[in-house]
């Protein structure tokens, strides 16, 4: 177990890898073999996420030398800095590898039902493990220009995904969109390595932070990191990809999406308190960051309300849900030069953002799910041609019902629960921007009592007549994300305790990170 | 009072769950002395319209786009500025990520 634990960072990416390279030769002998194939290997991948996780919050940091003698092996005799890829897991990267896990083993399931009418399933199986691949890459890598390679590979493998079935117009469409984009934030990451390369000679991250001196062109690759990851997060005024790409791609394809717009936040985040920390204008970034945050926020779900295309709707609200998460981690990031204000209202603030990283993934997940459903059995996305579905699709119903309660906020939900810590604590900052949330929130459980009742209320309609619910890995994709919510909502102190709170200290802990891989070594 | 400080408390899960419970079984009580001549499916449960006749679900089913039209007649005006820059088109797209690195950038550089 110890031999288990110690290679997990590279084992939870390398697995994936290689089903996904598998694939193609065990789907050619039978398509059971190969769905139990991804699903057995995503199992066996949220096992080593939790053991990992477990290993983390108990033990501190993680790292993972490729290469080397030794996995802690961080700096070779002779060296002062780190030469190999290193994986550093700390307590926020755990966190995202918790979401990453989870949602990849929901999505599969779930898309084993709904894929089930489209040709090259392989090729969709094949396409998701490397989507898998490059988010948890992402979120593990301790090294600048790995990070970069697997935000390719994510990006690349999630636009395929997205422009999946050909046969539907707007689906290339919504695929060459997120490609384009993705591929010119790319640019700009890579961009923005090289101007820190050319400066400091070093890609590992700790190895940045320690030798970082805020200078001209580290504020232009700043400016280039953070550009880049809030178009791929989907944060307005870079938002409007968003929307295309959600609504066509396949359901299960939606809620992994988001997820990998988590990891996208995850690595915004890691730029801006780990690799730059308390070396920039603490002030100036986090108000950055709270502008993004009340854009994404407020038009997220103004725009959302008029939608009739009930995954555009819902696509808008992942755009208006991920301005929570930067208001809260904005005003964190404000005031870390401030103890005092640090241990008042801003750690809360972290700390809310980032249950609310989870409860978003799960819920979005959720309700993208239970939008594929409704597709799955109308055979169309317009609520105008919805109505009286709760008759039929009962589980749906319900699914639908806990997601939609989430994201409003409403209590006991864990949406709320997140919700009423940035509330809290970003009142103490700006009351403005708190009641801002607010107004935001009520408009958001508008939006869904509108979806709610134009699909699932009413009489039932002729059409629908002989609709059923739908299949069984169908609903149990849903019950799985659902069960996770329900049991986040009835213990979230339980869930700040254990996931929340040592992530949110893992990021502020700047010095921390640092020293695991550089040690005592003096550039 | 602070959640950081003093927990979840009024706002704990498991209080709302039991008051939910307990608000079930009052609700029940109440149905349950109703009336017991109650039959679904039968004539006792058509729906009556002034004695019009009642058009089919399809006529009688609200649609999504009927919905808050008061308030998007209210904020025309704002929905006018806010729908024109989602054009669908990706050059669109590109160049907002370029301006508003750039605008970024240049504030960064000058501000600190």
């Amino acid at each position: 177990m110890s031999t288990l634990i110690l290679h997990s960072p590279i084992l939870i990416i390398a697995i994936p890898l290689l089903v996904a390279f598998l694939i193609p030769l065990v789907g050619r002998a039978s398509e059971k073999a190969r769905n139990t194939l991804v699903i057995s290997a995503l199992v066996f991948v949220e096992f080593l996420v939790i053991l990992l996780a477990r290993d983390v919050f108990v033990n501190g940091i993680h790292v993972y030398t490729l290469g080397a003698v030794s996995a802690d092996l961080t700096v070779p005799e002779h060296f002062i800095v780190p030469v190999r890829i290193i994986l550093e897991v700390d307590g926020m990267s755990v966190f995202m590898g918790l979401i990453t896990a989870t949602v990849s083993l929901a999505a599969a399931i779930y898309s084993i039902a709904f894929m089930r009418k489209e040709t090259g399933r392989d090729n969709f199986y094949t396409l998701l493990m490397l989507l898998v691949v490059g988010m948890f890459g992402m979120e593990f890598t301790g090294d600048m220009f790995n990070l970069f390679v697997f935000l390719e590979v994510a990006s690349i493998a999630g636009a395929s995904l997205a422009a999946f079935r050909l046969r539907f117009a707007d689906s290339a469409e919504g695929g060459l969109k997120y490609v384009v984009l993705s591929s010119i934030a790319g640019l700009l990451v890579l961009f923005a390595i090289g101007l820190l390369y050319s400066q400091y000679n070093v890609l590992n991250m700790a190895a940045i932070a320690s030798f970082i001196q805020y200078t001209a062109l580290d504020k232009i690759a700043l400016m280039l990191l953070v550009g880049a990851f809030v178009m791929k997060l989907g944060g307005v005024p870079l938002h409007m990809w968003t929307p295309d790409t959600y609504t066509v791609a396949p359901a299960g394809v939606t809620a992994m999406l988001v997820a990998a717009s988590q990891a996208s936040m995850y690595a915004l985040f890691r730029t801006c308190f780990t690799i730059y920390g308390g070396a920039l204008n603490l002030m100036t970034v986090g108000w950055i960051i709270i502008i993004f945050g009340i854009l994404s926020m407020f038009i997220g779900v103004t725009m959302a309300l008029p939608q009739t295309d009930i995954k555009r709707l819902m696509a808008y609200h992942a755009i208006s849900q991920s301005g929570y998460m930067l208001l809260g981690v904005g005003v964190g990031l404000a005031v870390l030069g401030n103890p005092e204000a640090l241990n008042s209202y801003g750690i809360t603030a972290m700390i809310g953002s980032i249950f609310h990283i989870m409860n978003h993934a799960l819920y979005k997940g959720l309700l993208f799910l239970t939008a594929g459903a409704l597709f799955y059995v109308t055979g169309t996305r317009d609520l105008n041609k919805m109505g009286g579905l709760a008759h039929k699709m009962k589980f749906t119903t319900v699914f639908f019902i806990i997601g939609a309660l989430s994201i409003a906020g409403i209590p006991p939900f864990n949406g709320f629960a997140s919700k009423v810590l940035i509330y809290e604590s970003v009142y103490q900052f700006s009351p403005v921007l708190s009641i801002i949330a607010m107004v935001v929130s009520i408009l958001t459980l508008a939006s869904f009592a509108k979806a709610f009742n134009s699909a699932f209320m009413g009489p039932e309609l002729p059409q629908y007549a002989n609709a059923r619910e739908v299949p069984k890995s169908m609903i149990i994709g849903m019950a799985i994300l659902a069960s996770v919510i329900v049991f986040f909502s009835l213990c979230p102190g339980l869930v700040i305790d254990w996931l929340v709170e040592p992530a949110a200290n893992a990021l502020v802990n700047q010095g921390l990170y640092i020293n695991t891989v550089m040690g005592a070594v003096v550039p | 009072m602070f959640i950081s400080v003093f927990g979840y408390s009024l706002w704990n899960p498991v209080i709302w769950l039991i008051v939910f419970v307990i608000m079930a079984v009052v609700v029940y009580l109440f149905r349950s002395r109703g009336q017991e001549q109650y039959k679904r499916d039968t004539e006792q449960t058509r729906v009556f319209l002034s004695g019009e006749e009642v058009p089919g679900a399809e006529k009688v089913n609200i649609r999504a786009h009927n919905i808050y039209w008061g308030f998007f007649e209210t904020l025309k005006k704002y929905y006018m500025v806010l729908v024109k820059p989602h054009t669908g088109i990706i050059n669109d797209y590109v160049t907002w990520l370029v301006l508003v690195t750039a605008l970024g950038a240049v504030t960064l550089y000058i501000v600190g």
